[in-house]
């Protein structure tokens, strides 16, 4: 910008000498055709920032004279200088003057070192070929990089949906499952009062009143046919499974609250409350007034089947939730980075093996075993314009002089999805390189071999 | 880098009790570490008062040949007689040997240090009596007294005494002794007397009147030792500290001595210590300590060792300079009183104004567990005396490869080639100078030094040329630790060569470091470092060329198990103990490193190689760097006084790690860092392992472009700081030197070390204060100008000078009457800039006269000692400024040429001619009457050739 100003400066005053406008200009070395009507030979030159008028010899004459650096394109001479290296066949640019005639090659048409001991060849044509070799396969992987993208996106369209499909049935299965929760609720509260009543009946010898519950709540123990046929079922005691056991040795508490139980228990079901002891045996004689135990029976039952309600309807509202953070996360416009949440890539370094699982974790296993977290699902950290660029996990496992660990992951434009590299420039701080076709931008394309002819 | 950290590999419990202690606190934990209470032999010399002296000398038996004198002392309480030797050395030293007259086995005396036997001047006896003796010191005024009861040696110009030892009496000198309560000291001791028998009966036939002279004066130790009862204190025979035993076999061996200073209240040296730069009174602490540890985030402001020892200290007043050189490499404790210390300025003033004021005068007393008292007294009487005095001694400083004073960037650690190469384009691409990139001990193949890791750096011949392209150049680490692994070729081949340290049991020394299980090849035996040497060639250190360099860390040496971080004392180095060497064994790694990269180049090519351990001489093998300081402002401030105070005692090329090696510093703290670290003479950025990056780039454009310019004005610089150490090579003077080398009759410049001199012509002033808005400069000299050498900006000497500053000021002036050439074209490297044109700047002084000096030869092999080199003086008086040879019989040729003049505090003249073998030319100029400042435009005369340029 700085230069703009000086550049309309340079024109005014210029306008002057216009004269010289028709002057053939000589070579002048280390500038760019764009920058000749500044050189144009006549008797002075004057800095392109205004600052000094000098004659024209002084230009490139090896000492510097401009405070810009201006007079001498060319040469060393100038702590802030510039030389242009035309580099036919390949790309121009600029070097900083202090590497003219530095005994190093800079310019691959070897025109910075015309006066050094360094022989450089003309390496422009080759550099310009492997250039544009690169930059063929670039637009080949970008092409192949934004078809693969086009699907994905269409992908993620479709996993877009699939997944609010899917959060919609959730959240169905969740009023479902809340209904359900209610109605056991319910029966769980009856059931309850059923057994406060029977057990406070049975302390108070008031026999009689249990049968009249027992026909009232007849449907209550229909619902528990299910233990007794399952019993009926496993006529060997040993059939009965840990998870019914649980309930039995409940059944068993109940059973010792209402001692004096006129029922005759079947062996195998006594064996299964009480094992096969001989203790048990003894016992065997006992009878138990069944609809007693059927009481205290359906207390513990409807408790047990409550529970389950109610971890369904957890785990299902947890899966809600879930799925609902993971369709927070920003997956980019068109939902194209949302295939790779759910994906793991790994990366062999050295001793380590790297994972990164995108929106999710990365970590490190040495070979040794040990596995360190290196950070948790952040957000992206591109710059303004590409903020899809790059991704940063944070709050891995803490670091040895504090602080914790960290990754910053740049995304980065190719034909297949893979974590390539994986480097830690300081402790706890990691930088991966990992391509997909979803970096791949379209502006890309644009970038191409220029060369002045 | 600090042993503490291996702890972290060795397991999480291991962790765990580090990561707690060290949430504890910041910094060293002291308790590692002895103070003189818990050295048995500090501690028991330390308990001896002033007052008279046990010692007497026995006149009758002094010998006085051409070149030295004899004497022997005898110890009135236990008989013990000692032998002093005294010889007047060439160039004003008088040196001072005391040793058992007969010890039961040879006391150490330290070997390599000296660079020759010192050549003597004859001593004359002026006279003597009952009394003493009186002794001519050569052809200056100087005698030395020796006062027979009780023993003291005043040292006397004219009136005035210079230096007295012993006046305080306390000459400690333990004789070696059997061991009472042992079997062995029994047997020893019968089959001694046994053989003391018949001696004397064969001594009696054939000197009869030796028997007589036995007889009457008993002499011999052997016998009078058995008659007086030695009281034996704990620590003598063996002493523990913290988990560690040291078997003691020889018993007490200390050696201690006072010297007195009378008008003396400044002493300066003793390195290596985090302090400042006069050395403070030690009557209320610890006295400081030298023996060589490597010490896990110093403190700073206290007496305690560090990695190098200079047992070397100055002292000086308005009328002379003096230096005591302690010749000893066991543990030494240094105790500093003054009679003026507790003083306040009112209480001196009124002393003044009453005229009261006893003399001033500081005490010092050297005490050391082995070996022998062997003191070189230097005598000045300036500063540049006693510099010269004690380079004839020891050496001078090795002149550095010139690419060595460039920038250096280092790092624990550059993970690979890759970040090498990438580190590399960093610099290129943000157009920062440097010269050297590091490798630290994470480059090795599992910590086996000589070897590179084979997937990390897996084509380091690659990686180098990658660098040589650029002319660029590599240090990699190589530590003198060696993993104990049967597959390990250097293990295997030292083992096998029987060259590894041995215990005390005479197995080789195993102890804990880098590697795990480490042996330390014992480099105090000449076969041993000429091994070490040879596996420097190219063909035995492979993957290696011509530029990479070394460094050795580690090697105080650094034994994690070991007792305070240490070898034990009781290891042995052939026949002698680890004790007696201790503080010797990191100049040896040095010194055979060094050797190595000279042989591999058929002895064409200068090594370099950085040391962080050190003792006298070390200055010979080339750079040291002040270890494992912290990003902390105060580290920054310290880094001015430890390299003065090494500059003082011959080591110039010294440097701190920039930016602080523990922690991460802030921005500004860094920024700072480079700006002080681009004006002492090693300047290289270092970091931990566990820091954040701090690449110059990395923080901000604004912040890269203020370091980058620091770095390029230290290369502008190059030509001054070459020049600079090719005379610290010639002379011994310092580098970077104290104001008050060059200002020695100015009180206010005698403690001042929050700035510095380099050479004699720049001053700089960094600015170490977090938030600083401006920093008070004292500019010295009465008579002097000085120049800014940003704005060409002129202030008189003698005075207080505050400077506003901003983030990107560092105050640094150039000396009136000074010329510094300069190179403006900063290019990739030192190397690059090679053939580029000079820029003289020439600062007037009140007499408009000017002097300077330009060294140039290739810039980095030997030639130059074949005088393969180019040495010009310019002046400048009465307009004219003139440039003249001062090797005419050297042999250089260079492509540099004279681009530009610039004379500050100058006139308009009206033409200004240039006058060359080929003729005479106008030359142009420009003159800007504002600063009064002379730019004469392209001289182009060579910079090898005689020329006049005329002021009208």
């Amino acid at each position: 910008c700085s230069f703009l100003s000086s550049e309309m400066r340079f024109h005014i005053i210029t306008a002057a000498f216009l004269w010289a406008a028709f002057v053939e200009s000589r070579k002048i070395r280390g500038i760019s055709s764009s920058y000749k009507r500044f050189y144009r030979e006549r008797k002075s030159f004057l800095c392109i920032d205004g600052s000094k008028i000098i004659p024209f010899e002084q230009v490139n004459d090896d000492y510097c004279d401009c405070a810009d650096g201006s007079d001498e394109p060319g040469t060393s001479a100038c702590p802030r200088g510039r030389f242009y290296c035309t580099n036919l066949g390949f790309r121009p640019h600029y070097i900083p003057s202090s590497r003219v005639n530095d005994g190093i090659c800079d310019c691959c048409d070897a025109s910075d070192e015309y006066n050094s001991h360094a022989r450089c060849q003309n390496t422009c044509w080759n550099l310009g070929q492997k250039e544009r070799a690169y930059v063929e396969g670039q637009m080949k992987t970008l092409d192949e990089g934004l078809r693969l993208k086009q699907q994905l996106i269409e992908e993620g369209v479709l996993l877009w949906r699939e997944k609010q499909a899917q959060l919609r049935e959730l959240q169905r299965a969740a009023e479902d499952l809340q209904i359900k929760l209610e109605e056991h609720r319910k029966r769980k509260h009856e059931a309850d009062r059923l057994k406060e009543q029977t057990l406070k009946a049975l302390k108070a010898g008031d026999r009689g009143k249990a049968p009249s519950i027992f026909r009232t709540h007849f449907k209550t123990f229909a619902h528990f046919a299910e233990l007794f046929q399952f019993t009926q079922l496993g006529r060997q005691a040993n059939k009965l499974t840990i998870l019914h056991l649980t309930h039995l040795k409940i059944a068993r508490l109940c059973l010792c609250a209402a001692s004096r139980s006129p029922l005759k228990i079947p062996p195998y079901i006594w064996r299964a409350l009480f094992g096969n002891t001989r203790g048990a045996q003894s016992q065997q004689r006992r009878i138990v007034n069944l609809s007693d135990l059927l009481f205290c029976l359906a207390a513990e039952w409807e408790a047990a089947d409550l529970k389950k309600v109610e971890e369904a309807y957890e785990t299902v509202n947890m899966e809600i939730s879930d799925l609902q953070k993971k369709l927070e996360i920003d997956y980019g416009t068109d939902w194209e980075y949302l295939f790779l949440n759910g994906q793991c890539y790994k990366l062999k370094v050295y001793e380590y093996m790297y994972t990164l699982c995108p929106f999710n974790t990365v970590s490190q296993k040495s070979t040794a075993g040990t596995e360190v977290s290196l950070g948790l699902w952040g957000m992206w950290a591109g710059p303004a314009k590409n903020r899809y660029s790059q991704m940063v996990y944070e709050n891995g496992e803490p670091c040895w002089q504090g602080g914790s660990r960290t990754t910053s992951v740049t995304l980065t434009c190719g034909t297949e999805t893979g974590l390539r590299s994986v480097k830690e420039p300081s402790k706890c701080q990691y930088i991966m390189d990992f391509e997909t076709p979803v970096a791949c931008q379209p502006v890309l394309k644009q970038r191409g071999v220029h060369s002045e002819l | 880098m600090c042993c503490w950290f291996f702890l972290r590999r060795m397991g999480p419990v291991l962790l765990l009790w580090v990561a707690v202690c060290l949430s504890g606190s910041w910094a060293v934990d002291k308790g590692n570490f002895k103070t003189c209470d818990q050295s048995a032999f500090c501690k028991r010399q330390r308990a001896m008062k002033p007052g008279e002296s046990p010692y007497r000398a026995l006149l009758e038996t002094m010998e006085l040949t051409n070149t030295r004198l004899t004497l022997q002392l005898i110890n009135d309480n236990n008989k013990v007689r000692l032998l002093l030797e005294l010889y007047r050395l060439q160039g004003n030293i008088t040196r001072v040997k005391i040793n058992e007259l007969k010890p039961l086995k040879p006391r150490y005396e330290v070997p390599d240090v000296l660079i020759r036997e010192p050549p003597t001047e004859p001593l004359s006896l002026l006279s003597q009596d009952e009394n003493g003796v009186v002794l001519s010191l050569g052809a200056e005024s100087q005698r030395v007294i020796v006062s027979a009861r009780p023993f003291r040696l005043d040292i006397v110009e004219g009136r005035d005494v210079l230096m007295s030892l012993n006046s305080r009496g306390l000459l400690g000198f333990e004789h070696l002794r059997m061991r009472k309560d042992t079997f062995s000291y029994k047997v020893t001791s019968t089959v001694a007397s046994v053989w003391d028998n018949i001696k004397r009966v064969f001594s009696s036939q054939a000197d009869p009147e030796a028997e007589n002279k036995e007889g009457t004066d008993p002499a011999n130790p052997a016998e009078t030792a058995k008659e007086e009862e030695e009281k034996v204190e704990d620590g003598m025979w063996e002493e523990t500290f913290k988990t560690h035993t040291d078997s003691k076999p020889s018993g007490p061996s200390a050696v201690s001595l006072d010297f007195s200073l009378p008008g003396v209240e400044h002493v300066y040296g003793i390195p290596e210590h985090g302090d400042s730069l006069k050395l403070k009174t030690t009557d209320s602490g610890d006295p400081y300590r030298l023996y060589n540890l490597d010490v896990f985030q110093y403190e700073l402001y206290n007496p305690m060792a560090l990695y190098g020892s200079v047992p070397v200290m100055l002292s000086h007043n308005a009328r002379r300079t003096m230096g005591i050189f302690w010749l000893n490499a066991a543990e030494t404790w240094v105790d500093i009183s003054s009679n003026t210390a507790g003083k306040t300025v009112f209480g001196k003033m009124l002393d003044y104004v009453q005229g009261s004021s006893e003399t001033p005068q500081t005490d010092v007393r050297w005490i050391s567990e082995s070996g022998i008292i062997d003191v070189f007294l230097m005598l000045g009487p300036t500063p540049r005396d006693v510099f010269s005095q004690y380079a004839s001694l020891t050496g001078t400083q090795a002149f550095p490869p010139l690419a060595s004073l460039g920038y250096h960037q280092c790092r624990w650690n550059y993970n690979d080639q890759e970040d090498v190469r990438s580190v590399d384009a960093g610099f290129d691409e943000h157009d920062i100078p440097y010269d050297f990139i590091w490798l630290d001990i994470e480059h090795t193949d599992g910590k086996r030094y000589f070897t590179w890791d084979p997937h990390k750096f897996a084509s380091p011949k690659e990686m180098l040329q990658g660098l040589q392209d650029k002319k660029r150049k590599m240090v990699a680490i190589v530590d003198p630790h060696i993993k104990v692994d049967t597959n390990y070729k250097i293990h295997n081949e030292i083992r096998s060569r029987g060259f590894y340290v041995k215990n005390k049991d005479g197995g080789d020394y195993e102890g804990w470091c880098w590697p795990g299980s480490a042996g330390y090849p014992d480099f105090t035996r000449p076969d041993m470092r000429a091994w070490w040497a040879s596996q420097f060639a190219y063909d035995q250190y492979e993957g290696t060329m011509e530029n990479l360099y070394t460094w050795n860390d580690m090697n105080e040496p650094s034994v994690f198990n070991g007792p305070e971080v240490t070898m034990h004392k009781d290891a042995m180095h052939e026949s002698w103990e680890h004790r007696d060497v201790h503080n010797l064994y990191g100049l040896y790694v040095h010194r055979a490193t060094a050797e190595g990269l000279i042989e591999r180049s058929g002895g064409v090519e200068r090594p370099f190689v950085l040391t962080r351990a050190f003792f006298a001489g070390s200055q010979r093998y080339g750079a040291v760097w002040t270890g494992d300081n912290a990003a902390e402002w105060d580290h920054l401030k310290i880094s001015i006084p430890m390299c003065l105070s090494l500059g003082l005692v011959g080591i110039s090329f010294c440097g701190a790690d920039v930016g602080g090696f523990f922690k991460s510093p802030s921005t500004e703290l860094l920024v700072r860092w480079y700006q002080t670290g681009a004006y002492q003479p090693f300047f290289r950025a270092h970091a931990h392992l566990d820091t954040p990056r701090r690449e110059p780039w990395l923080f901000g454009p604004e912040n890269t472009a203020l370091i980058r310019e620091v770095i390029r004005q230290r290369y502008t610089f190059l030509p001054y700081w070459y020049q600079l150490f090719y005379l610290a090579y010639q002379t011994g003077e310092p580098v970077m030197r104290p104001l008050w080398v060059e200002y020695p009759q100015d009180p206010a410049t005698f403690a001042l070390d929050d700035e510095f001199l380099l050479g004699r012509d720049l001053l700089v002033h960094p600015v170490t204060e977090e938030g600083a808005r401006g920093v008070t400069a004292y500019l010295p000299g009465k008579h002097e100008v000085w120049f800014d050498i940003h704005t060409f900006q002129k202030h008189n000497g003698g005075q207080n000078l505050y400077i506003p500053v901003t983030m990107s000021s560092i105050p640094v002036f150039q000396r009136g009457g000074s010329i510094i050439p300069r190179k403006l074209r900063v290019r990739r490297s030192s190397t690059c800039m090679e053939h580029d044109p000079y820029t003289l700047y020439v600062a007037l002084d009140n007499r408009r006269t000017a002097e300077g000096e330009l060294y140039i030869d290739d810039g980095h092999t030997f030639n130059y000692e074949k005088k393969e080199l180019m040495h010009r003086k310019f002046s400048f008086a009465n307009g004219v400024l003139s440039s003249v040879d001062l090797e005419p019989n050297a042999q250089f040729t260079t492509k540099s040429w004279v681009e530009r003049i610039i004379i500050l505090g100058a006139s308009k003249p009206s033409m200004v001619t240039l006058k060359t073998a080929d003729g005479e030319n106008q030359l142009e100029f420009d003159f800007d009457a504002s600063m009064s400042v002379l730019t004469i435009r392209k001289p182009g005369m060579n910079a090898g050739a005689d020329w006049t340029v005329t002021l009208q």
